[in-house]
């Protein structure tokens, strides 16, 4: 599990260096299939039959599989394929990730002391975070359903290592709203391309007072 | 009951299915439309006959009191009105604008409003908060569809806006839920997860700062979803960019149901963490709402964008009633939630009449209506004083009794804030209508748009308005009703 994490913060810090939609979104593949083992993990070694298993199977599905072969194929209705923000975003985005993750360690001991996983705990505040850093610092419609997806993913993984997961009932709520939210930015980016002839959010600022 | 509650559900999204299916005629669609909302209307009538106010109806997943069928209510009175006026707005627009050029559009129309309105009611009817959390979400998503229906460039703005904002909000809601399971799981295991009724019944075993910690989160996400600033950027943007009648629902529905999830959490937490942190909290967030309302008012071009603000004011009261949390005061913030929903909705309504007789939504372009189309000036008028919380309209009385509380509690200071705010409002939004009402007419109207098959359903809200004011203690069901809900939400739930 420790080594999981190590592995998803890496990709996490990833995602803040990637300017290409296409290589943005197989990161965001990656960091769910790393969200879906670490279920599986936990799901497992609670061990009682399908029903520990099966949100990790329905990350699988709906994170690793749908959500991404949606994104790829809107990424393939575009005709540029790379962030517009400057260069130099990265770097202020990565030292703010850097510090959000600082400040999780320190919530997660000031909040929660003592608590068993602190590691989990404080990176899956710290993916939180970088989610949100995503979605304030990049332009792009794509990346912003990234950072929302990354945010989305840190939840999870904060439920997970908090309460091993929702009742069954409530999880397949949230993974089917998580499905629909996708769905329809992906045929709101659409229409942006239409409409705008770009998926540049920073055009959207018509609507004022 | 379990099979009313099935039909009431079952058959919005029947008819949704059937709209976007494109078998049928505008026209079939357009009486379907009327049919299926008065059907769950009368189901909902027939609910009402068989639990009385004090009872509770109580199954694994659907849970029912005075407080739900108070905000149940609301929404079902809009659904109905809205379902009667839709024929002669879509009509209208049909007849000047975007819905002509492609052919299906009213039928996607239909489909999206009545899933809309049934995760609603979804919502309304839960027992358990991750699945109101769940049905909250959906809302988000589906009126995202309706709010960007017309596809223009500023539609799909208001919409990103909307969703993203909303989304992020409503995660951390997310966050605040889990929050409190893990504080269920630690104080009384696994049993009963999350559901409201255990937790009421429990919410003093919750381990304080935990609970403190997850309402903190709660009351960020819902209260962006409510509409709360400074997370209400995307409020007037979505309002004033839907179709006009989905800007109704959205101000008098989505906004209601989203705080009935709140008042839902806030019962949970209120034994543990006191009403001293809440009312603090909950003072800062509304008074910054209704101060921040205050100068866009008076600044307003857009008709619509007035109206979200009002809406954003009227929130700000409502949350000031809570946070005082006395009996009187939360009874007045349930009353204003249905006074403020049915005069929102005619005023949207009225707004979007006037928007298709002058084809602007900028009111200073906007003169002489009264000479020109005196129908609807008259009813502008009129929802505007009910609005401004003139007697005899309802939102008077509501109102009055949450200021009333503020100096009643000893909060001189901010009670009279709030009448030096609410006074701002009145002039702002009096100087605009009486602009448009008045003077020579510069740019000339279509017509007077508002006919019998319109005009009829307005009235009986407006009355509706002035009877749940100054006739409440005259209708003994309701009036029972409102004193259980608030007796709910103030004294909490013993079973």
């Amino acid at each position: 599990m420790e080594q999981l994490v190590m592995v998803l913060l890496f990709v996490a810090f990833l995602q803040n260096r990637i300017m290409d939609l296409r290589k943005a979104v197989a990161c965001l593949c990656l960091q769910s299939a790393i969200i879906a083992g670490a279920c599986l993990i936990s799901g497992l070694a609670n061990g009682n039959g399908l029903h520990s298993v099966l949100p990790g199977l329905l990350t699988i599905l709906v994170k690793v599989c749908l959500i991404p072969y949606a994104l790829f194929r809107l990424v393939g209705k575009l005709t540029d394929e790379r962030e517009l923000v400057a260069d130099i975003n990265t770097n202020y985005s990565t030292a703010l990730s850097a510090f959000f993750l600082m400040l999780s360690y320190v919530l997660v001991d000031k909040m929660l002391p003592g608590i068993g996983d602190r590691d989990i705990m404080a990176s899956s505040m710290g993916l939180i975070l970088i989610g949100l850093v995503l979605i304030v610092m990049r332009s792009r419609a794509i990346m912003q359903i990234i950072g929302l997806m990354t945010m989305e993913n840190g939840i999870y993984l904060l439920g997970l290592a908090m309460t091993e997961g929702l009742p069954t009932v409530i999880e397949l709520g949230i993974f089917f709203d998580v499905l629909v939210a996708v769905l329809v930015l992906v045929i709101l980016t659409n229409r942006l391309n239409v409409s705008f002839m770009t998926t540049d959010t920073n055009v959207l600022r018509r609507l004022k007072g | 009951m379990q099979t009313l509650i099935y039909g009431m559900l079952g058959l919005p999204f029947v008819f949704a299915l059937i709209a976007i299916s494109g078998f049928f005629s505008n026209r079939a669609l357009h009486i379907l439309n009327r049919i299926i909302a008065t059907i769950v209307g009368g189901i909902f009538v027939e609910m009402l006959m068989q639990i009385s106010p004090g009872e509770v109806f109580n199954s694994e997943y659907f849970y029912l009191d005075a407080l739900s069928i108070w905000v149940l209510l609301i929404v079902i009175v809009l659904y109905v009105a809205s379902a009667w006026v839709s024929k002669s707005y879509l009509v209208r627009e049909h007849k000047m604008g975007y819905l002509s050029r492609t052919p299906k559009l009213i039928g996607r129309y239909y489909a999206l409003y009545h899933m809309f309105v049934l995760t609603m009611m979804l919502v309304l009817l839960l027992k358990n908060l991750g699945l109101m959390w769940v049905g909250i979400e959906a809302t988000t998503l589906i009126s995202a569809l309706l709010v960007s229906f017309k596809f223009t460039r500023s539609a799909l703005e208001a919409t990103w806006k909307y969703i993203m904002v909303c989304t992020v909000g409503i995660c951390l809601a997310l966050l605040g839920t889990m929050i409190l399971y893990y504080a269920q799981l630690t104080a009384t295991g696994t049993e009963k997860a999350l559901s409201w009724l255990w937790l009421s019944q429990h919410g003093d075993l919750l381990n304080p700062s935990l609970t403190k910690l997850a309402f903190l989160f709660i009351f960020i996400g819902y209260g962006t979803k409510v509409g709360l600033a400074p997370m209400h950027t995307w409020l007037p943007d979505a309002y004033s960019e839907a179709p006009s009648l989905i800007s109704g629902l959205l101000s008098g529905a989505l906004c209601t149901c989203s705080l009935y999830v709140l008042i839902r959490n806030l019962i949970i937490v209120i034994p543990t963490i006191g009403t001293a942190f809440i009312m603090d909290l909950f003072f800062v967030f509304a008074f910054l709402t209704i101060a921040i309302a205050v100068p866009f008012v008076v600044v307003q071009r857009d008709i619509k964008r007035l109206l979200a603000y009002s809406s954003m004011e009227n929130i700000g009261i409502m949350i000031v009633g809570l946070g005082i949390f006395s009996s009187i005061s939360v009874g007045a913030t349930l009353l204003h939630m249905f006074n403020h929903a049915l005069i929102k909705f005619v005023l949207f309504y009225i707004a979007g009449t006037v928007i298709q007789e002058y084809q602007t939504k900028n009111m200073m372009r906007i003169h002489g209506m009264v000479q020109e189309a005196p129908h609807t000036a008259t009813f502008l008028l009129m929802g505007m004083f009910a609005i401004l919380g003139m007697p005899p309209f309802g939102l008077f009385f509501s109102k009055f009794n949450i200021i009333f509380s503020l100096f009643k509690n000893g909060q001189y200071l901010l009670g009279s804030l709030m009448i030096f705010l609410l006074a701002g409002i009145l002039i702002g939004i009096l100087y605009h209508v009486m602009r448009m009402l008045c003077g020579r007419a510069k740019r000339k109207a279509y017509a007077d748009l508002l006919d019998h098959t319109d005009t009829p359903f307005l009235a009986v809200l407006l009355i509706g308005s002035i009877a749940l004011g100054m006739g409440l203690e005259r209708i003994p069901y309701l009036n029972s009703l409102l004193l259980e809900a608030s007796q709910i939400v103030v004294g909490g739930v013993h079973l």
